[in-house]
């Protein structure tokens, strides 16, 4: 049975909840061990030590605490909800759901954990229970619009259209007063039911409501882009004409308005003089615009290309605009245009000949057209390494301080593999502006591209924030900068330093958890500010986050690593290192000194941190902030990755990586390729078959799903008897066809 | 080159071009308060040229304009502010940098009704002080001492975006005339013209409260900007919106 309180440890218990509140952990728990001393099984009081426990970073001691509360008092909607408190913060969302169910049982007025526990639904995409608790949460609370827009976005997210827009109805009907013209939390909610009713598919609909309830909304861009594409859809070809021209007036740098302005204009197939004239049209109106001149080169053809090209590309010379080439490889696809270009840039060098050093800028003129056949010659469609190296050698020549074409002289190195002069090519690039990050950023990428690795991070460092506990790594691993941490992992890989490999692989897995999470306090903070659009963007975006090119680098590299630790297990010599290509004993050393040195490193960093930390004035609160913040940061027991690397089951390791590949990339072709080579190991055979038809069906010739056709079979040859009938049965129904087809 | 608004998977890209070109770096999360506070203010610039490599690809980001509203305003009046812009060094010199900020600056307008725009720029970034101040037009408020992490000061720097404000009036009053209808004319005359006296005031005070009101306001505003100085580190590492909100009132109680 739960004990009751006195009236003066009643009161105390309240002190223990403000304390908590107030974040004074210590004062906190005094009074909860005073009140505890007369009442040790007050289930309520030890909750509430456990969640003080829990914010000051010992888990494990606050739910076992939790827990002994519980049993105590099976029925106090305190414990329950301390339990699904302790399980959210520790981001165990699902069991964090039970227990604020449990609490809300008992407690089913509370709007505390009505709330919360809205808040973990949507989270786990549990839009079924979700629906319920704002349903819930509307009743309590019906004269608040965010409730009711917070209920309309439960049903749009379960797929119930209809009844979203219902919701959104009902509340404006039972709005009297016309909402203020300022007012963008109605504002937004206007537009968000035009996007409900527009995503239902009817077009009619969503463009009368959208003249008529949506005329004097705030975001005017939307309405219009709307109303445009409304327009279009439904026929109305001229309207859409202007509506498209107005967007076109607004941004002129928009490709799409341009070609849905041209979609509605009916111009006759093949007609290029007619086409063109609506860009120039744009183009003599803005002189500074870019895209009305650019974009007809997309589909002239024969000589109007040539004559276009040469224009536009005499104009960007004399400018002396860097990223010519970049806005124009596109074209590279057909063949007369890539051929045509240089021919062109040529061209104007021999015109400009005559007046070439007239202008003191190298970027512009003779300069930039040799940049841009250095390009030309560097790119892979058209590809010619030796002339790229003549022009970047000509462009040189005219003005070797230019770190454009010391840029340009790096990249051309790295395609002719040679990472060394790459390396160095880039950092004299770099020495040239040591002001600009970018350029800093691309010596690093060389240098890491160089197995540079230490080298690298320096280079960082000029950058990063100094006063960052940790040093440049700790600054970039904050930053989420998973360009460097994929590149250095690689280099550390290809160094044959698998602990520090996996150690950044790990790290970037861990961003994208964060990255994940990160949506957690906007469920309820976007239904405050009420822009709801770019909330439902956001949860979309959020559902498909891994499937970024991002992630499934680093995972592609982590599971292909854990593959190669399965197939060579660590060598004798105690480093974290695998024997595998890199045997001879030069290696081996290196590899050991890499390992004592990062040691080393890690040793020294963490010795400075506490310095910095024991410097740092306690009476400034951004000092004791941070202090704070160290405190509970746990801290990286293993920062060179001797744990990770020394993994008895890699393929497990990389079933963490493999599983999102596959969900989330599936048309990736490198994907099922590591992933057959996974489950062929684990002697998955179903899975591993699964793996090998999507690459089947992605590119059947690719050589090596032809290889794993026949690694499949040779692996169920002499076993398939012994499996069991139902999956000899699959592999009868779906490999031997599919190998037949191959 | 595509220049169109930002959406929420443009983010992890964003953050790498911050990463690439700039030494004030934010996590996602402070990028993500941005797009889910102010979507109608952040811009993105896009190369569309690239072939894409694998059938995920998200559109490559070369250049973007991160944008507010002070949600504190200490002079009270509605005011856009600058957090983060960069242009990636290859793509410069086509003006996507300005492209950028016009069409932030006519959403802060149209969205949010600011009067004016506000940023912060190193005093020795040559390039950039030309785009806002000879490109833009942007007026010098301060310097800023030790603005920066590093120990390099700022440049305040403000916009009055009352020509905008005109300018957006007059598509609006265009527009309704275009629509037509008597009664609902009159009835959005009678709004446009309150919309009026606020303007008009505007410019009266505009300069009035510029000049007598700076100094006054330009010294709790420097301490609030040596916050946000702070707030800017904080935020961009704090670790949530919550935090976020609860240091903007803390910041305005103290």
């Amino acid at each position: 049975m739960p004990q009751t309180l006195s009236t003066r440890e009643a009161n105390l218990f309240r002190t223990v909840i403000r304390h908590y509140e107030d974040k004074q952990y210590k004062r906190g728990l005094k009074a909860a061990e005073q009140i505890l001393k007369k009442n040790p099984k007050h289930g309520d009081t030890m909750s509430m030590k456990a969640l003080i426990m829990n914010a000051q970073g010992k888990t494990e001691e606050a739910f076992a605490l939790a827990k002994d509360a519980l049993t105590i008092d099976m029925k106090s909607h305190i414990c329950w909800h301390v339990y699904g408190i302790l399980y959210r913060t520790n981001k165990n969302f699902d069991e964090a759901i039970k227990a604020y169910k449990f609490a809300l049982k008992l407690e089913p007025e509370s709007v505390q954990i009505q709330r919360d526990l809205a808040v973990l639904q949507v989270q786990m995409r549990d839009y079924q229970g979700y629906v319920q608790s704002r349903f819930a949460m509307l009743k309590a609370r019906p004269q608040v619009r965010q409730n009711w827009t917070a209920l309309a976005i439960a049903y749009h997210l379960d797929g119930n259209l209809s009844q979203a827009e219902n919701i959104l109805t009902t509340y404006e009907k039972s709005v009297t007063s016309a909402p203020s013209k300022t007012d963008y939390e109605n504002s937004e909610a206007v537009l968000y039911k035009n996007s409900i009713i527009a995503e239902v598919g009817d077009i009619e609909r969503a463009l009368t409501h959208l003249e008529s309830d949506a005329k004097n909304s705030l975001d005017r861009l939307a309405v219009m882009e709307l109303r445009a594409r409304y327009l279009a859809e439904l026929g109305r070809k001229e309207e859409a004409a202007k509506a498209y021209r107005a967007l076109v007036e607004r941004n002129s740098e928009r490709p799409e308005y341009y070609k849905r302005l041209v979609d509605v204009l009916d111009i006759p197939e093949g007609d290029e003089a007619v086409l063109k004239a609506v860009y120039d049209e744009y183009a003599a109106k803005n002189p500074r615009c870019d895209a009305a001149k650019r974009l007809p080169l997309d589909f002239l053809t024969g000589d109007n290309f040539r004559a276009a090209a040469k224009a536009y590309l005499n104009l960007m010379f004399d400018k002396g605009v860097p990223s010519t080439f970049a806005n124009l490889k596109h074209l590279y696809s057909d063949q007369y245009k890539r051929d045509i270009m240089p021919i062109l840039a040529e061209e104007y060098l021999e015109e400009r000949k005559s007046n070439q050093v007239a202008n003191g800028d190298s970027s512009k003129g003779a300069g930039a057209a040799l940049y841009f056949l250095a390009q030309h010659y560097n790119y892979h469609m058209s590809r010619d390494l030796a002339k790229a190296s003549s022009y970047v050698d000509k462009a040189v020549e005219l003005d070797p301080k230019n770190t454009d074409f010391h840029m340009t002289r790096a990249r051309i190195y790295k395609h002719q593999d040679d990472t060394q002069k790459a390396s160095e090519a880039m950092d004299h690039a770099r020495s040239l502006d040591t002001r600009d990050r970018y350029i800093n950023s691309k010596a690093a990428k060389y240098q890491l591209r160089n197995n540079e690795n230490e080298k690298a991070l320096a280079t960082m460092g000029l950058f990063t924030r100094a006063e960052t506990v940790g040093g440049p790594l700790a600054d970039l691993i904050d930053m989420q900068c998973i360009w460097f941490l994929t590149e250095d992992g690689e280099a550390w890989q290809r160094r044959g330093n698998v602990g520090m490999a996996l150690k950044r692989l790990h790290t970037i897995f861990n961003i994208f958890d964060i990255w994940q999470e990160d949506q957690f306090d906007f469920h309820s903070f976007s239904l405050r500010k009420g822009q709801v659009r770019a909330y439902i963007d956001l949860i979309r975006w959020e559902d498909q986050l891994r499937d970024h090119p991002f992630y499934f680098r680093a995972a592609l590299d982590a599971v292909k690593l854990y593959i190669e630790m399965y197939d060579k297990p660590q060598g004798a010599n105690g480093v974290n290192g695998i024997d595998g290509k890199t045997t001879n004993g030069e290696d081996a050393a290196e590899k050991k000194k890499a390992a004592k040195k990062a040691k080393k490193e890690a040793q020294k960093a963490e010795r400075e941190a506490a310095e910095k930390a024991a410097k740092q004035d306690p009476n400034k609160p951004s000092a004791q902030k941070t202090k704070d913040v160290e405190d509970t940061k746990k801290k990286d027991d293993d920062p060179t990755g001797l744990r990770l690397a020394g993994t008895t089951d890699p393929l497990a390791d990389a079933m963490k990586f493999l599983g999102h590949m596959l969900q989330f990339s599936p048309k990736n072709i490198e994907g099922q390729i590591a992933g057959f080579e996974v489950f062929i190991r684990k002697k998955k055979y179903l899975q591993a078959l699964r793996c090998l038809k999507a690459a089947m069906t992605l590119d059947k010739d690719h050589p090596t799903v032809q290889e794993q056709i026949t690694k499949l079979q040779k692996a169920l040859d002499p076993i398939l008897d012994t499996l069991p009938p139902k999956v000899q049965e699959v592999i009868s129904l779906e490999f031997t066809p599919a190998v037949a087809k191959a | 080159m595509d220049i169109r608004l930002l959406r929420p998977s443009d983010i992890p890209l964003i953050q790498h071009a911050n990463l690439e070109n700039l030494p004030e770096n934010y996590f996602l999360k402070y990028y993500l308060y941005h797009a889910l506070s102010w979507p109608q203010l952040s811009y993105v610039a896009v190369d569309v040229s690239r072939p894409p490599k694998t059938p995920y690809d998200y559109p490559k980001i070369v250049g973007y304009v991160l944008a507010k509203m002070d949600e504190e305003p200490t002079d009270g009046v509605q005011h856009g502010h600058i957090t983060s812009l960069s242009v990636m060094r290859t793509h410069r010199k086509l003006g996507i940098a300005e492209k950028l900020m016009r069409q932030s600056q006519l959403a802060m307008v149209e969205t949010f009704g600011a009067h004016y725009v506000s940023l912060h720029v190193r005093v020795s970034n040559a390039a950039a002080i030309h785009l806002y101040r000879d490109t833009l037009k942007f007026q010098t408020e301060k310097t800023e001492l030790k603005y920066y992490a590093d120990g390099e000061d700022a440049f305040c720097m403000k916009l009055d975006l009352q020509p905008i404000r005109e300018q957006v009036r007059e598509a609006i009053a265009a527009e309704k005339a275009a629509a037509g209808g008597e009664a609902s004319s009159s009835d959005e005359d009678a709004s446009s013209d309150e919309k009026d006296k606020t303007g008009g005031e505007d410019v009266d005070e505009g300069e009035a409260v510029g000049d007598v009101g700076r100094d006054p306001a330009a010294k709790p505003k420097k301490k609030k900007t040596g916050k946000e100085a702070e707030v800017k580190v904080k935020v961009g590492r704090a670790l949530g919106v919550g935090e976020l909100v609860e240091r903007v009132a803390t910041k305005q109680s103290s």
